[in-house]
């Protein structure tokens, strides 16, 4: 088994991923910066023939009860036909009210009715894309008191009924549980673990919110510690994975991500190497 | 009675826009950390992300104010328009308008023609690259067609006029530009901007502008040579 691990791929280093074909397992682009003509979209093109790509949406608006913006879906069925990616993902939220984009990945109440207008405009989605799409779990600074279901059984229910794959983001986990005072590894209980497509990794942030810190997913720093056991416990659980890190304010150097991929690479293969012994034992 | 969802959205927009509701409010769980500080985590994101990128449509408007200046001008045009779809580099085309309007920035007389010219640059950088217009395709059209022929601009290709001297306050306000004070008063400018048809270039050609100022010494051949030759014009359809 070889693990693969991969970065996000950012303007400030496409000429220099361009010019080195580093060895790394896949690339991942923000659907929405690629979406008009630009020198970076034909870089993209060019570096298809070297690595396989993720294709990541930040503004579908899954969650949205208005309806999926249909002159958005368009564009972004033409950049995935256009791209061929191996993967195609967004995440559990809505950004988009009254034709009015937010930039923000806002929260939505786990209710039967959230859960209905997300498995509509996902059905939607895949229906247009002709695949399926995986949906990454969110980090959350809220919850609200209406919610009737816990948010990995939202997600496990979402799986059953649209048949799209998760995004497990351990870094979300652990900011969602820190910020909503839950159990990072109860949160992992139940969810359907062969639907997971992908892993995402990414640093947080602490900030003060009425003198108590709320950790806040800016994905500007290395992943720190606790995500990185969370991490082990999840492929422990649930298996090997690609595994993306994220970085998207502070960009450092290009090596700083290579190396924090290579360590999800290795982290994969000691943990699975080692599940792999205790079967054979237990065998 | 909960909120339909649709209705808990339009809350939430109307929310971070700063409208405080109390019915969001009082859907939204508290406890420690109070539902309004958690609500306020998403407006900061939303007003902060959208802030960066307007910096990153519109950098020399930026060099040339600062970033607190600039901040607090991006914070009043979020609140007065946002996005309309999720393509961030479609986001701004109102910005220069804006900035017109914006009491804080009327000692700058010159900075929304500033915005203009950054917005042109932000075009052509997203134009579609597409066959230009070149000397030969010229030749195969009969003579007796030629004065009637009508010959578009390329994609992406932008007149920018100004009374100021833009170029040269582009010029100083780029990233390792020496610092140099430019006279205001020293004369306008007319600029073309447009995509390099093979590379990711950006090119200001002065020239064009001698076709607007009805200077008695413009030369149509000379003219009309050269911006051919930087691929100005979109190819005959």
């Amino acid at each position: 088994m070889n693990p693969v691990a991969g970065i996000g791929l950012r303007s400030p280093h496409l000429a220099a991923i361009g010019r080195e074909r580093p060895a790394t397992g896949f690339l991942e682009i923000h659907a929405e910066n690629y979406l008009v003509e630009s020198p970076a979209l034909h870089a993209v093109e060019r570096l298809r023939a070297d690595y396989a790509f993720s294709i990541h949406a930040v503004g579908l608006s899954l969650g949205s009860a208005d309806g999926l913006d249909t002159a958005h879906l368009a564009r972004v069925a033409a950049l995935v036909k256009r791209l061929e990616p191996a993967w195609v993902s967004d995440h559990l939220s809505w950004s988009v009210s009254g034709g009015r984009y937010f930039n923000d990945l806002l929260p939505l109440p786990y209710t039967e009715e959230a859960l209905e207008v997300v498995v509509g405009n996902l059905g939607r989605l895949q229906d247009a894309l002709g695949r399926q799409v995986s949906i990454e779990n969110p980090s959350c600074y809220l919850g609200f008191a209406d919610s009737t279901l816990c948010e990995p059984a939202f997600l496990s229910e979402l799986v059953r009924r649209s048949g799209c794959g998760l995004l497990l983001d351990p870094n979300n986990i652990v900011v969602t549980a820190h910020n909503l005072r839950l159990d990072p590894r109860d949160w992992l209980d139940g969810l359907p673990g062969p639907a997971i497509t992908e892993y995402h990794l990414a640093g947080h942030a602490t900030n003060d919110a009425d003198g108590e810190p709320i950790l806040i997913d800016d994905h500007g720093s290395k992943v720190s510690d606790g995500v990185w056991a969370l991490f082990a416990e999840v492929v422990k659980r649930f298996g090997a994975r690609p595994t993306l890190i994220e970085w998207d304010t502070d960009i450092p150097p290009l090596g700083v991500l290579l190396d924090e991929a290579v360590r999800a690479a290795s982290m994969i293969e000691t943990v699975v190497v080692a599940g792999g012994q205790d079967a054979a034992r237990a065998a | 009675m909960p909120l339909a969802l649709r209705d808990l959205q339009a809350a939430f927009a109307a929310h971070i826009m700063g409208g405080d509701r109390a019915d969001l409010v009082a859907a939204v769980a508290g406890d420690t950390i109070a539902a309004a500080a958690r609500l306020s985590v998403h407006r900061h994101h939303v007003f902060e992300s959208l802030g960066t990128a307007l910096a990153a449509t519109f950098p020399t408007v930026q060099a040339l104010v600062g970033t607190d200046f600039f901040r607090g001008l991006a914070r009043a045009f979020v609140g007065h328009a946002l996005p309309a779809q999720p393509v961030l580099t479609e986001y701004g085309a109102d910005f220069p308008a804006f900035i017109t309007a914006y009491e804080a920035a009327r000692d700058l007389p010159y900075l929304a023609d500033v915005a203009r010219l950054d917005w042109a640059l932000n075009l052509a950088f997203h134009a579609r690259s597409g066959h230009r217009l070149q000397a030969a395709d010229l030749s195969a059209v009969p003579a007796e067609r030629l004065p009637s022929l009508s010959i578009a601009l390329a994609a992406g290709a932008v007149l920018v006029s100004s009374r100021y001297p833009l170029d040269r306050i582009w010029e100083t306000s780029q990233p390792g530009a020496a610092s140099e004070t430019v006279d205001l008063d020293s004369g306008g400018s007319n600029l073309l901007v447009l995509r390099r048809p093979d590379d990711a270039a950006l090119s200001f050609e002065r020239a064009a502008g001698a076709a607007f100022q009805a200077d008695p010494a413009f030369e149509l051949s000379t003219s009309f040579a050269r911006l051919l030759a930087l691929g100005a014009f979109a190819a005959l359809q």
